[in-house]
């Protein structure tokens, strides 16, 4: 089995399923010529030709819009928004449009889109694109957000958000495009949307990260008793599995690299509270970023949570 | 074009109706929102409405029968001639205000009635209320409401410590004062340990001095409050009640006391009882039984052990005698011996308090006459017995000082009905008004 990075699993997710299928079509800023702006749509041109795989100009607006209306009509289009942070100008198109298209029309049209993004921060880029506002969208009904920790799980979910039926935001942990690399099966596989997966099993507290965090998480909890569930979906969110661990450990610790107030953190936490909170033996407490705007390169280190961190937090609940 | 209506998801999971009555025929012109039919859920009777103006094509359905959610309730014809613009304005969702064609009567009625005063040119703003609403009125000065004085922690008696939920449940679950606990957590936070430390201590009496005691169910007082609410949350329980003239049975006691005694063995009532249940029951198999909720099914036993409640100083224990076809009434009456003897002692395995398929409560000597006994669960019915008393009875025509035996029978009526229960009863008044029956009837 390959060895592959998460970018190259990305690619092979996007050109199996547009062989398989051709109403998937790519579109997006430098996605053709270029490869995209990490290099995720690399060959994809060349292999499917102009028709499949859109240049488009720099208006984000423009690229959500088309989406809509091509995947309205009965395409697959997944366009790319360079960095999370560009996707604000879109975003009225995904709230207004895309997420509704179902309940709108009651069942007669939906909009089986995949919006792939690169997000949040490690990576010492400029600003606006470092952001983790992925709770901003969990609060969108209809719209599904999906974060893969690692190349094995992005192509899994990656192809099983492009059989979905409604619109997917599908947040790529940008820190971790060329980070891991893991063997990543050559044929089809679906990882199914929804789901959280335990990552470790413990049984002393747990621990719940998405996203680039899980790679630190299960550094941190080295030497701990500690369950890591990776979330995988966060909209809908599996808070069967939170829930089940909780009762089992008596402790929570959420991990995000978004800014604390109105993280999805607290969604989660808040959900506990109500099915478990006679299970908990310690507070809940979130290791978050500080709830200022990402800072340039020389904070980036002192703005995302870090092992120590982490650990902190451990020790702290552990100790009820 | 013709447009099949089907009867549409109600809600509430209601997945069929009856139909009660058509409020239109086949060849009537029908608009949009005009009640069509009655039907009757299992809730309510309730008027459904048509989703399109037309004519009405045929009714697929006959008054009183049952039409499931998705089939077709009645064709519509609807209009060829419709202006192309309402057509369009269909197709395309607009709202139907403009292609409407013009209103009929009850429609220029209803656009006569009052309009509501405030109206938003999209969406209707609700109004607001004469009355000053009371979460704004006082803003402006006092509070409207008044905001009851806070409680004062340190004198209402209530634990004002710091402890984890899950330690508040435990302590609850256990009957621990959290009051009486030191924590060792930060900030004397209480800990899970710190409970499991002190429970003897904190365990004994639960609210301090006062008018009143409180003592934790514990132990097996905890089992058996479990075990009865389950039982009682579990069945649909009927007691029936009978009295029967056991004279004969007294006699054929005092009689052969002696003889049962010279083997060691003292002769009580209880073995008669046990007899009559069970050839009764075999007959009427439908309570020795269980119920198997998951399965839902009735599990008919093909053996005869009998749960036999027993006063304990801790409480009631309801040890298991096998095979009571199989054991003489000497037998029966040592099992029962030695059987009460080890519960009184806390001496009995857990096996033998299970797998009863029926069960007997001699609560007679107790003093009580009818009880309503709580079925010992997953068997689905339970024999009470009461005390025996003199009473003037009609025996033989005459009117005689009899032995009469209160018989209370609690039975699932989920496994059986009122009339099999009486018929079983019934039997068992036989063969204890005339035990030599046991002998004639039974194997």
């Amino acid at each position: 089995m390959a060895q592959l990075n998460m970018v190259q699993a990305i690619n092979q997710a996007l050109a199996q399923e547009m062989a398989r299928d051709d109403r998937v079509l790519l579109l997006g800023e430098d996605v053709g010529r270029d490869g995209g702006v990490f290099r995720v749509t690399e060959g994809l041109l060349e292999r499917f030709g102009r028709e499949r795989v859109l240049d488009t100009p720099l208006c984000e607006s423009g690229i959500m819009g088309a989406a809509i209306g091509m995947a309205a009509y009965g395409l697959r289009p997944v366009p790319e928004i360079q960095f999370l942070g560009f996707t604000y100008s879109a975003f009225e198109q995904l709230f207004a449009h895309a997420a509704r298209l179902r309940s709108r029309s009651r069942g007669r049209y939906s909009c089986p889109l995949v919006v792939r993004t690169p997000y949040g921060g490690g990576i010492k880029a400029p600003e606006l694109h470092e952001e983790s506002t992925e709770a901003l969208f969990c609060q969108v009904p209809g719209l599904k957000v999906v974060v893969p920790s690692g190349p094995y799980l992005a192509k899994g979910l990656l192809l099983a958000a492009l059989r979905d039926p409604d619109p997917v935001l599908f947040l790529e942990p940008t820190r971790l495009y060329r980070l891991l690399r893991e063997e990543v099966p050559e044929g089809e596989y679906l990882v199914e949307l929804g789901k959280a997966r335990v990552a470790r099993p413990g049984n002393s507290l747990t621990v719940v990260a998405w996203g680039s965090m899980l790679e630190r998480v299960l550094k941190a909890v080295e030497g701990y008793d500690a369950e890591v569930l990776d979330l995988m979906t966060l909209n809908p969110f599996d808070s069967e599995a939170i829930v089940t661990s909780v009762r089992k450990t008596g402790r929570l610790v959420i991990v995000h690299e978004a800014a604390k107030t109105c993280g999805f953190g607290a969604e989660i936490a808040a959900t506990v509270a109500e099915e478990a909170i006679l299970h908990l033996r310690a507070p809940i407490l979130r290791v978050t970023a500080p709830d200022v705007p990402v800072p340039l390169a020389k904070l980036i280190d002192h703005y995302l949570p870090g092992l120590q961190q982490i650990r902190s937090a451990l020790d702290e609940v552990l100790q009820y | 074009m013709a447009f099949d209506f089907k009867l549409p998801d109600l809600g509430e999971g209601i997945a069929e109706v009856e139909l009660r009555r058509w409020l239109v025929a086949e060849g009537d012109e029908v608009r949009e929102h005009q009640p069509l039919l009655e039907v009757e859920t299992d809730k309510a009777v309730v008027e459904v409405p048509s989703p399109r103006s037309g004519v009405v094509s045929g009714l697929r359905h006959e008054e009183g029968e049952t039409v499931k959610v998705g089939e077709t309730l009645l064709s519509l014809a609807e209009r060829q001639a419709e202006p192309a613009s309402q057509a369009l304005s269909q197709a395309q969702g607009e709202p139907e205000q403009q292609a409407r064609p013009q209103p009929a009567p009850q429609a220029q009625a209803q656009a006569q009635a009052p309009r509501p005063a405030s109206v938003g040119i999209v969406g209707s703003l609700p109004e607001a209320e004469e009355e000053p609403h009371p979460v704004t009125a006082g803003m402006a000065g006092e509070p409207a409401v008044p905001v009851p004085a806070a409680k004062a922690a340190a004198g209402s008696g209530e634990f004002d410590g710091l402890a984890t939920p899950m330690v508040r449940k435990l302590a609850r679950e256990r009957g621990i004062d959290l009051r009486s606990i030191k924590g060792s957590g930060p900030r004397g936070c209480i800990r899970p340990e710190d409970l499991e430390r002190q429970l003897p201590a904190a365990a004994k009496v639960m609210g301090g001095a006062g008018a009143e005691e409180r003592v934790p169910l514990r132990g097996l007082r905890r089992t058996i409050a479990r075990n009865v609410a389950a039982s009682q949350r579990t069945t649909a329980f009927v007691t029936s009640m009978e009295e029967v003239d056991i004279t004969d049975i007294f006699e054929m006691r005092i009689r052969e006391q002696g003889e049962v005694e010279s083997r060691g063995t003292h002769l009580t009532f209880l073995p008669f009882f046990m007899k009559a249940v069970q050839h009764a029951l075999k007959e009427h198999p439908l309570l020795n039984a269980s119920i198997d909720d998951e399965a839902q099914e009735l599990v008919l036993k093909r053996h005869y052990h009998f749960g036999i409640a027993v006063d304990t100083p801790e409480g009631l224990m309801v040890p298991v005698i096998r095979d009571v076809d199989k054991k003489s009434i000497i037998e029966l009456a040592q099992a029962i011996q030695e059987l009460g003897r080890k519960a009184r002692e806390r001496k009995i395995a857990l096996d033998e308090l299970k797998g009863s398929s029926f069960t007997i409560t001699n609560y007679g000597h107790f003093g009580g006459t009818f009880a309503t006994p709580i079925i010992n669960w997953p068997d689905v019915a339970i024999m009470g017995f009461g005390r025996i008393v003199e009473r003037p009875w009609v025996h033989r025509g005459q009117i005689a000082i009899r032995k009469i035996l209160p018989l209370s029978l609690t039975f699932d009526h989920r496994a059986t009905d009122g009339a099999d229960a009486a018929r079983f009863l019934g039997k068992v008044l036989r063969y204890l008004e005339d035990p030599a029956l046991l002998f004639l009837d039974c194997g």
